[in-house]
């Protein structure tokens, strides 16, 4: 299963690479687990961007849920 | 926690303990929940209820004496509820359930010799647990003195009934002539009862001696006995009925073979634990029928409605916490041990355990002193030990201990000195929330004796929350240390927390409350303000000597002090304690409300985050130094410090006091501390909520500036740049105008990208 977390306004650059961000696989990881999911990355350096929904949605359950919180 | 400590805390909670009544009936019938059932027109459960513990209800009902009256605590407040009058009504409002369930048979038969109502309750009761039991009877039928009653009283299309009831169980009637010892001789059944509360021939009551009297058996293996009750006794039926009841239960495990005794417990006879606070209860009569001796359903309903449905809960109802969980003490207990216990699958509990204040207030109201306190902290130091305390539970605040004890810390002998009689220790929180005011109140002990030297510090009672025993005990030893190093002077801390803290965990160091100094003579410029209501820290809980050294200052200004019930040794968290506000933020919001809802005037502490905490309900709060030292004072409807501030104010009241030395060097500003942030009101509170400081957006901003990677919207030119920080990686969105970072947005996250940039 493909854990996609692409969000609608992909209109990002990363500077000072100057290169669009563009979907790639990345790897979370929290507490030893390891999650690969489709997240915006720029193609030259890899810079990631992790939205302000994604961060404060998906993954906060997801670390409270490991850290049993 | 093991099985044996775990019995031990539940044993505490006496929450469970049965109601008065309960505990007066023979037949320990719920009483409470019957009249409860009765008090909602719900007469059909509240038969129910009776059915469960009263054999043959149709009858027994009718002619219960209610001995649970005189133990019922509505008694002295306008009458004990007719309990009797309420079983009365209720059967006659409602009928005999259709069907009783009945075990198996069982191959064991019994035989009743005698009908009197001790015998047809032990038959009810054998029957149902599937044992063939026969009653014999003399003419005119089973009874006995039942069928002697009015009409009025015992119906005997109702005594028929129950009657047909016993049938329906299997057991069988046989009329005899006489109940004399031939007739017990004929009897080939293994076990045997004998009531006495029927005609026995005296041939047969000789044989018979005295029966146990816990048990009912007699001397004769398999013979038992009850219906001992003399003509004239004032509960003789009910007694009568109970004792059958009893003796039925030993004649089951007699013939199963097992003790008569073990595990067994004695009636109560009104004998419970269970505390039930009446304070502000006021009186109700007594509801008299308007046929003699009979209610009407609205009658019975309104009877019942004065029950006061006894219940403990003297810590539910006043934490709010414990109210949230929607249990008591005794569940909790249970909740906690489950929750260590678990080796594989999800901690239910950890978030309840995080949550507590720790302030103590429970196991002051409670009869048995049930110390929630005690209970999470051992829990969170094991969910330490075992590295399994979820690592956000408490960060924030463990890093603001960090900090506080790092770039905020600061001691120094007064200027001028080179030895200290006196060392002020205003602690963290007074020093980032009132910078001005500590630099007041150390210049007026200063006055007081010069040679008063300054230490801002962090008492480390984060750690101690927090269950992280080896980082508690290690910042005690620092502070031994660094006290010693000063020569020894007496420390007088403004905080109840730090003052209980050294006082508990520091014994060495010679500590005291500041505010007991001062109550020592007037403070000169003093000015009341409008009465306000105080509230006690909840860690001066037991300090009665800070108490009323506060209460004395106030009175000097001629402050006037509203009414407060829960103070003193009763007062309330304010959220913060235990680490609350960090587990649980909610919870801590409703503990201030909840506070704040107690008192109509504003509110007056001696504690700076207690002050904060209360001043976020938007209830106007005043700090003790706000009335000592008007010039430095703090309007009571100013909003808190916010987060950043209070790093920010340490900092620069360090710096503030450093200056006052001629020949020491100010500590240089870090580098990220100079980039000019510009974060609008709108953002405020998300930062607040977030618990993002400007310091971290300040450092992620740096790092950008240093070189690290960031991101550029393709549109309208906003920028986001983003860097770990710890254990945290946080997200700025903003804007660069003339060198100023207008800030837009900011998040963060715990997780980590693999190979995503992050440093």
């Amino acid at each position: 299963m493909k854990l996609s977390f692409l969000p609608s306004d992909m209109n990002w650059t990363c500077a000072p690479c100057g290169e669009p961000l563009q979907p790639g696989i990345v790897e979370l990881r929290y507490m030893e687990n390891v999650f690969k999911v489709e997240l915006p990355v720029c193609p030259k350096c890899g810079t990631v961007l992790i939205s302000e929904d994604l961060a404060l949605g998906k993954m906060l359950e997801v670390e409270q849920l490991l850290e049993d919180k | 926690m093991d099985q044996q400590e775990l019995r031990d805390w539940e044993a505490k909670c006496i929450q469970e303990e049965p109601p008065a009544c309960r505990a007066g009936c023979p037949l320990n019938v719920d009483a409470r929940a019957f009249v409860q059932a009765a008090a909602k027109d719900n007469m059909a459960a509240a038969r129910t209820v009776l059915e469960r513990s009263m054999p043959l209800a149709g009858i027994v009902a009718r002619l219960c004496e209610a001995p649970c009256e005189r133990f019922c605590v509505r008694g002295p407040l306008g009458g004990p509820i007719a309990i009797g009058l309420l079983e009365r009504a209720c059967v006659h409002l409602t009928t005999a359930p259709a069907k009783i369930l009945r075990l198996p048979e069982r191959p064991h038969k019994v035989t009743m010799v005698g009908a009197g109502p001790s015998s047809l309750a032990a038959a009810f009761e054998l029957a149902k647990k599937g044992y063939p039991v026969t009653v014999l009877h003399q003419e005119p039928g089973p009874g006995a003195r039942l069928r002697q009653l009015p009409q009025e009283i015992l119906p005997s299309p109702i005594l028929t009934e129950e009657l047909q009831r016993l049938s329906g169980l299997g057991v069988v009637f046989q009329q005899v002539e006489k109940l004399d010892a031939a007739l017990v001789a004929s009897v080939t059944t293994e076990a045997i009862y004998l009531g006495l509360d029927d005609t026995l021939e005296p041939d047969l009551k000789t044989m018979l001696g005295e029966p146990d009297p816990f048990t009912f058996a007699l001397s004769q293996s398999g013979w038992f006995c009850a219906g001992l009750d003399a003509e004239e006794a004032p509960d003789r039926l009910i007694t009568d009925v109970a004792q059958g009841k009893e003796a039925a239960v030993s004649i089951d495990r007699f013939l199963q073979g097992a003790s008569l005794t073990a595990g067994r417990t004695a009636p109560r006879c009104g004998n419970t634990d269970l505390f039930t606070n009446t304070h502000g209860i006021p009186a109700r009569d007594r509801i008299s029928p308007a046929v003699l001796e009979k209610y009407s359903r609205e009658e019975a309903v309104q009877e019942a409605g004065r029950c006061i449905d006894c219940q403990c809960l003297e810590c539910v109802r006043h934490c709010t916490y414990l109210a949230e969980y929607k249990a008591y003490p005794k569940v909790y207990a249970r909740r906690v041990y489950n929750n260590s216990a678990i080796v594989k699958g999800v901690h239910q509990a950890n978030r309840f355990i995080n949550s507590c204040s720790l302030c103590r207030q429970c196991e002051t109201l409670c009869p048995k002193d049930f110390s929630m306190a005690d209970l999470c902290l051992d829990a969170r130091r094991q969910m330490v030990r075992e590295n399994r305390m979820p690592a956000s539970a408490h960060w924030f605040t463990l890093e603001e201990m960090h900090s506080a004890r790092d770039e905020g810390a600061f001691i120094r002998h007064a200027p001028g000195t080179t030895a200290s009689r006196i060392l002020f220790f205003p602690g963290c929180q007074l020093a980032g929330i009132r910078p001005q005011q500590t630099k007041a109140l150390y210049d007026h002990l200063l006055l007081k004796e010069p040679e008063t030297g300054i230490w801002l510090d962090c008492c480390g009672v984060p750690a101690h929350w927090a269950g992280r025993v080896d980082e508690f005990a290690s910042v005690c030893k620092d502070i031994e240390k660094t006290w010693s190093s000063m020569g020894k002077p007496k420390v007088l801390a403004a905080c109840s927390t730090c003052l209980k803290i050294l006082r508990e965990h520091v014994p060495a160091v010679t500590v005291d409350s500041v505010w007991k100094v001062l109550a020592s003579e007037p403070v000169p410029g003093a000015k009341a303000l409008p009465p306000l209501a105080l509230t006690d820290p909840c860690n001066a809980r037991l300090d009665t000597e800070t108490q009323s050294a506060v209460r004395s200052l106030l009175q000097a200004t001629g402050q006037q002090l509203t009414p407060l019930p829960m103070s003193g040794k009763l007062t309330e968290c304010c959220g913060f304690g235990g680490l609350m506000e960090n587990a649980a933020p909610a919870t801590a919001k409703g503990v201030r409300e909840a506070r704040a809802l107690q008192s109509d005037t504003g509110f007056l502490t001696y504690c700076a985050m207690c002050r904060d905490q209360l001043a976020k309900t938007g209830k106007p709060v005043a700090y003790l130094l706000d009335i000592l030292f008007p010039v430095a004072a703090v309007a009571a409807d100013a909003p808190p410090a916010r987060i950043s501030d209070r790093r920010i104010n340490r900092r620069r009241l360090k710096k503030e006091l450093l200056a006052r030395y001629a020949s020491s060097e100010l500590p240089p500003e870090k580098p990220w501390q100079q980039l000019s942030l510009k974060i609008p009101e709108s953002v405020l509170p998300l930062l607040e909520e977030r618990r993002i400081l400007e310091d971290d957006i300040r450092r992620v901003l740096y790092k950008k500036a240093e070189g690290g990677r960031y991101l550029v919207h393709a549109v309208d030119s906003v920028r986001l740049a983003s860097a770990r920080l710890g254990s945290v990686t946080f997200w700025v969105e903003y804007t660069l105008q003339d060198d100023i970072y207008l800030i837009r947005r900011c998040w963060s996250h715990r997780m980590t990208i693999a190979g995503g940039g992050e440093e």
